[in-house]
C-alpha cells in the first residue's frame, strides 16, 4: 500500500515537472485574445476531456457523482433550478405551494414537456421517478437518492399536470431537494429496465436538450443536440433547442495531457486540471472556472467523544492553530475562498463566523497550556505521560487532501501536537474512516438545504452525530431540533444562525477552506456557460466562436 | 512426429485447464481477503447518507453478504458454463465490458509487438555492423530503453509528436497515427529484451568456426549475417517474444493511460482500484490463456525451427536461449 502510494507519488511528481517544463516552453498559439465577441451562433461540436466517466449508468446510482453528473445534466431536466447562489426557480415544475406546516406540496407541470422517446413528462411520471428517488429498488441494486428527505411519505397524480407529494413531517428542504444531485427526470420505460439494463447509457431517455448519440464504457460518451427542445428553466437567458450540436465526454485519465490538449487547440475543456496551473493559463488567455458548490466547506467534524478532542481548550487550540491563509496562498490560488462557517458562503442561510475561528498561535498555545498539555523537550506537548497527538487521513474524494494535510501537519506541530498522516485509496478509506473512527474526519459533502444538517450534525432521527455529542449538548440539540421541523424560513435563518455560531464556538467543526470540487479549463472560443448548484457546467446557452 | 505432436498439444491443453482455474481461484482468494468492496464503498461515500439497513439490502443484491466459499462456488459454476458475470462496478455483463476493449488491445499490443521486432532487429545489426563509433554506441539502447520508464517515454512522445508538431490529436487514441505512437511506446521497452538476446548471439554465432571459415573464403559481411548467423541466432528470440506477452500487457496498462486509450489495461487499473472482482477474474483467466497458448504455440514453433531439440523430452527452450 504504501510502497504503491510512494511510485504514485514520484509518477505524479515526474508528470507535474514535465508539465512544468513543457509550460514554460509552450508557445501558446491562437488564445493570446481574452473574451472574443459577436453574437451567439449555432453549430460546433465540444470536446470535454474528463478524468473518468466513472461506474454504473443506472441513474439513481451514477447522478450524484462527480463526473456522470455532467452528463446527466444535458440529457435530463429538473423539476426546479437552482443556481450557484441556491436560489430555487421554476423549470419542468411551473410553480408549487406548500400547506403551512411543510408536509404536503402540489407542484403543477410545465404543459408540453416530453422525454425524447416522445412520450409525455406528465404527473405521472413525476411520481414514477419520485417513489424511485425515495425508495430505489434496494432488492435488485437500485439505490434510493441520498439525501433525498426520509420523511417521504408518498406522491400521487392529482391530474395529468399536478403532482402531490406527502410527508410524514415538515420537510422545508423538499423544492430546492428537486434542484440537486440525482433529482433527474427520467422516462418511467427507462425506469421500469432491471439494473442491468438501466447501467447500459444507451437505454436512458430524458427531457433533455441533449440525447446519447454513443458511448463506450470509460472512454467516451457523444451527445447530440435535441432539436425539439422547448422548456429550458425560466431564468435561463437562452430557449429553444441548444447551440453547440455535439458535446464529446472523453476520458483521459492523466491531468498534463488533459491541460496540453486544450492548449494546443485539441480539445475545448478541461476537467480537473492542477489548481496550480490556472495562473498561467489565465496568462495565456483561457478561461477558467472554479464554481462552488452549496455544501459544507472543507474542514474537520472533530469527534469530542474521543481525547484528547473531549476538551473543549483542545478543540479552539486547534480551531485557532490553523492558518488557513497559509493554506489558501501554498495549496491553492486566489480563486479559493477562505471559509466564513462550517457552511460554503453560497448556501441560503450560511452567515459570516469567521471571526471565531482566526487564526491565532498565541491564543491556541494558551489554550493548550491551561488544558494541562505541557511543551517536552522536543516541542511535544504531553499530560500525564500522553503525548498530544492526532492523525489526519487525507480526504481520498478531494484531489489537493493530502498537500493541505502535509500543511496542516506543520501548523499542528508548531503548537505542539505530534501529527501523524495515513492516506488510503477510497475503498480503504471507506472500510477504516469514520466519524466514530477518527479523532478528526475530514468532510467534503454537498448538501441539499441548510435544513438538513441537523440530522447530520446530531443523532436525531437517526443521524449521523459527527461530532459524537449526542444529547450531552442540550443547545444543540435544541437548535437541530428547530432547523429540522422549521415550516417558516425566515425563523429557521435565525436559528441556523445560531446554530454556526455554536458549533464554531464550540469548535465542533474546524473549517480549512471552501471547497472547490470542480475546476474547468477552457478555450477561449467557448462562450456563455452556465455553472449550477453543485457546479456542473452547462453547455445549453454556451455557443463555439467560428 | 504428428503423433508426438497430438500427445504433446494435449498435454499442453490439459495443463492450460488446471493453469487458468487455478489462476481464477487464486484472484478470488486474494481479493477477499482484501479490506472492503466497491459496492460497499460507493454506499458510504458520504455524499450519499444511506442506512445501514440500505446498504445491508443492496449488498444482499449482490451476494457480497455471503460467505466467501459460497462466493467463489458461485462464481466458480458460472464460470465453468461460460457465464462471466456482472461486474460489480458498472452492473454491466463482464463479457461485454471484456468484448469492447478487446480489439483495441490488441491492435496496441500487436503493432507494439512488430514495432519492437523491427527496433530490436534494427539495434541489433546496426551494433554488429555499423562503423565506430554508431555500432558500439548502438549496443547501449537496449539498457536505455529500459531504465527510462514507459509513461515517461508516451509523454514525450505525446508533447513532442502532438502539442508541439501536430501530428496527431491526443485524444483521438484510436487514430492510425495515435495507436503507431502508442504502439512505440509500449515497443520501445519490449524491443531492449529482444535486442540483448539478439546481440549476444549474433556475437556468439561470429565467433564460431564455421563462421570464420565463411569469412576466410571471402564472403561479405552482410551475406554472411543474412545466410548464416541469422538463422541460429533468431531463435531464442522466440523465446523472449513468448515472455513479452507479459511485458505487453503489463505495459499496456500505463500506455493505455497516458494516451487515453480503453482497454484491457485500463479496465483493469480501474478493476483493481475497485476491487471488482468478476472483471479481474475473467481478465486473469484471460491473461492465463494468453499465456498458456502464447508458450504453447512457442513450444510447437521449435522444434521446427531447430532439429536438434527433442520432442520426447519436451523444448527446452530456456537451456537454448542461454
Amino acid at each position: 500500500m504504501s510502497t504503491s502510494h510512494t511510485a504514485r507519488r514520484a509518477f505524479r511528481i515526474v508528470i507535474g515537472l514535465l508539465a512544468a517544463t513543457v509550460l514554460a516552453t509552450a508557445c501558446s498559439p491562437g488564445a493570446a485574445q481574452t473574451g472574443g465577441s459577436g453574437e451567439p451562433r449555432a453549430g460546433g461540436d465540444l470536446t470535454f476531456l474528463i478524468d473518468s466517466l466513472g461506474d454504473t449508468w443506472i441513474p439513481n446510482n451514477s447522478a450524484i457523482s462527480s463526473f456522470q453528473g455532467h452528463v446527466w445534466g444535458h440529457v435530463t431536466d429538473k423539476l426546479v433550478h437552482v443556481d450557484e447562489a441556491g436560489a430555487v426557480s421554476p423549470w419542468v415544475a411551473q410553480s408549487w405551494e406548500r400547506n403551512d406546516d411543510a408536509t404536503e406540496f402540489t407542484l403543477r407541470l410545465r404543459p408540453g414537456v416530453t422525454f425524447s422517446d416522445g412520450t409525455p413528462l406528465d404527473a405521472a411520471a413525476v411520481v414514477a421517478n419520485l417513489d424511485l428517488w425515495a425508495e430505489g429498488r434496494p432488492d435488485e441494486g437500485i439505490r434510493p437518492i441520498g439525501l433525498f428527505p426520509k420523511t417521504y411519505d408518498r406522491a400521487e397524480a392529482v391530474d395529468p399536470a399536478t403532482v402531490r407529494v406527502a410527508f410524514s413531517s415538515p420537510t422545508l428542504g423538499f423544492i430546492p431537494t428537486l434542484g440537486y444531485h440525482g433529482s433527474i427526470l427520467i422516462s418511467p420505460a427507462t425506469l421500469a429496465r432491471p439494473a442491468t439494463e438501466q447501467a447500459d447509457l444507451s437505454n436512458a431517455v430524458g427531457s433533455g436538450p441533449y440525447v446519447v448519440e454513443s458511448w463506450r464504457d470509460d472512454d467516451s460518451v457523444v451527445l447530440r443536440k435535441r432539436d425539439d427542445y422547448d422548456w429550458a428553466p425560466e431564468v435561463s437567458e437562452h430557449q429553444g433547442a441548444a447551440r453547440i450540436d455535439t458535446i464529446t465526454y472523453k476520458v483521459v485519465s492523466e491531468q498534463p495531457v488533459r491541460a496540453s490538449s486544450v492548449r494546443s487547440g485539441q480539445a475545448d475543456v478541461a476537467y480537473n486540471p492542477s489548481p496550480k496551473e490556472l495562473e498561467s493559463f489565465k496568462a495565456q488567455g483561457f478561461s477558467t472556472a472554479t464554481p462552488r458548490y452549496l455544501g459544507f466547506v472543507n474542514g474537520f467534524a472533530v469527534n469530542t467523544a474521543a481525547a484528547p478532542f473531549d476538551d473543549v481548550r483542545v478543540r479552539q487550540a486547534l480551531q485557532h492553530g490553523l492558518d488557513r491563509d497559509e493554506i489558501l496562498s501554498t495549496v491553492y490560488t486566489p480563486d479559493w475562498l477562505p471559509a466564513e462557517s462550517f457552511l460554503q458562503s453560497n448556501v441560503p442561510g450560511a452567515t459570516d463566523h469567521s471571526a471565531s475561528f482566526a487564526f491565532d498561535r498565541a491564543r491556541a498555545e494558551q489554550l493548550l497550556d491551561e488544558a494541562g498539555w505541557v511543551r517536552g523537550a522536543d516541542g511535544t506537548r504531553a499530560k500525564d505521560g500522553t503525548p498530544l497527538s492526532v492523525t489526519l487521513h487525507p480526504n481520498p474524494y478531494l484531489a489537493t487532501s493530502t498537500a493541505v494535510d502535509e500543511l496542516i501537519a506543520q501548523q499542528l506541530r508548531a503548537i505542539g501536537f505530534a501529527v501523524d498522516i495515513r492516506s488510503f485509496d477510497v475503498v480503504t478509506y471507506t472500510q477504516r474512516v469514520d466519524f466514530g473512527s477518527v479523532g478528526l474526519y475530514e468532510v467534503t459533502r454537498s448538501i441539499i438545504d441548510a435544513g438538513t444538517v441537523s440530522g447530520i450534525l446530531t443523532d436525531a432521527n437517526n443521524g449521523e452525530d459527527w461530532f459524537g455529542v449526542g444529547r450531552s449538548d442540550p443547545k444543540l440539540v435544541e437548535l437541530a431540533a428547530g432547523i429540522a421541523g422549521a415550516s417558516d424560513p425566515a425563523a429557521r435563518d435565525a436559528q441556523l444562525d445560531e446554530l454556526q455560531a455554536h458549533v464554531l464556538d464550540q469548535a465542533y467543526f474546524v473549517p480549512i477552506t471552501q471547497i472547490v470540487q470542480r475546476i474547468y479549463l477552457q478555450s477561449p472560443r467557448v462562450h456563455d456557460v452556465t455553472y449550477n448548484g453543485v457546479a456542473y457546467a452547462n453547455y445549453y446557452t454556451a455557443w463555439i466562436e467560428d | 512426429m504428428n503423433g508426438d505432436y497430438a500427445g504433446y498439444a494435449l498435454r499442453r491443453a490439459g495443463q492450460a485447464v488446471v493453469v487458468v482455474l487455478l489462476a481464477y481461484v487464486f484472484t478470488f482468494v486474494v481479493i477477499s481477503v482484501l479490506p472492503g468492496d466497491p459496492v460497499t464503498a460507493t454506499l458510504r461515500n458520504p455524499e450519499n447518507g444511506f442506512s445501514e439497513e440500505e446498504i445491508a439490502r443492496i449488498v444482499a443484491y449482490y451476494g457480497l453478504d455471503q460467505p466467501v466459499y459460497v462466493q467463489l462456488w458461485e462464481a466458480l459454476s458460472r464460470f465453468l458454463v461460460g457465464d462471466l458475470g456482472l461486474s460489480l462496478r458498472s452492473d454491466r455483463p463482464v463479457a461485454d465490458m471484456l468484448t469492447e476493449v478487446l480489439g483495441s488491445t490488441l491492435a496496441l499490443a500487436g503493432t507494439a509487438l512488430v514495432v519492437a521486432v523491427l527496433l530490436a532487429f534494427g539495434i541489433a545489426f546496426g551494433a554488429q555492423y555499423l562503423p565506430r563509433p554508431f555500432g558500439p554506441a548502438l549496443r547501449a539502447f537496449p539498457s536505455l530503453f529500459l531504465s527510462v520508464p514507459n509513461f515517461l517515454i508516451g509523454l514525450l512522445l505525446i508533447q513532442l509528436l502532438s502539442f508541439q508538431l501536430g501530428l496527431f490529436r491526443a485524444i483521438d487514441a484510436d487514430s492510425p497515427t495515435a495507436t503507431f505512437v502508442a504502439a512505440l511506446t509500449l515497443g520501445i521497452p519490449v524491443s531492449a529484451q529482444i535486442a540483448e538476446v539478439l546481440i549476444a548471439n549474433l556475437d556468439h554465432e561470429a565467433r564460431q568456426e564455421y563462421a570464420t571459415v565463411a569469412r576466410s573464403r571471402g564472403l561479405g559481411r552482410w551475406a554472411l549475417l543474412l545466410r548464416h548467423l541469422l538463422k541460429p541466432s533468431s531463435l531464442p528470440v522466440v523465446t523472449v517474444l513468448a515472455l513479452t506477452v507479459g511485458e505487453l500487457l503489463g505495459g499496456a496498462v500505463i500506455t493505455e493511460a497516458v494516451f487515453g486509450r480503453t482497454g484491457i489495461g485500463s479496465l483493469v487499473e480501474r478493476s483493481v482500484a475497485m476491487q471488482d472482482l468478476p472483471v479481474l477474474q475473467a481478465v486473469v483467466a484471460l491473461a492465463a490463456v494468453v499465456f498458456v497458448v502464447v508458450n504453447l504455440v512457442a513450444d510447437l514453433v521449435y522444434p521446427l525451427l531447430d532439429p536438434r531439440v527433442s520432442l520426447q523430452a519436451g523444448p527446452e527452450r530456456g537451456a537454448a536461449a542461454r
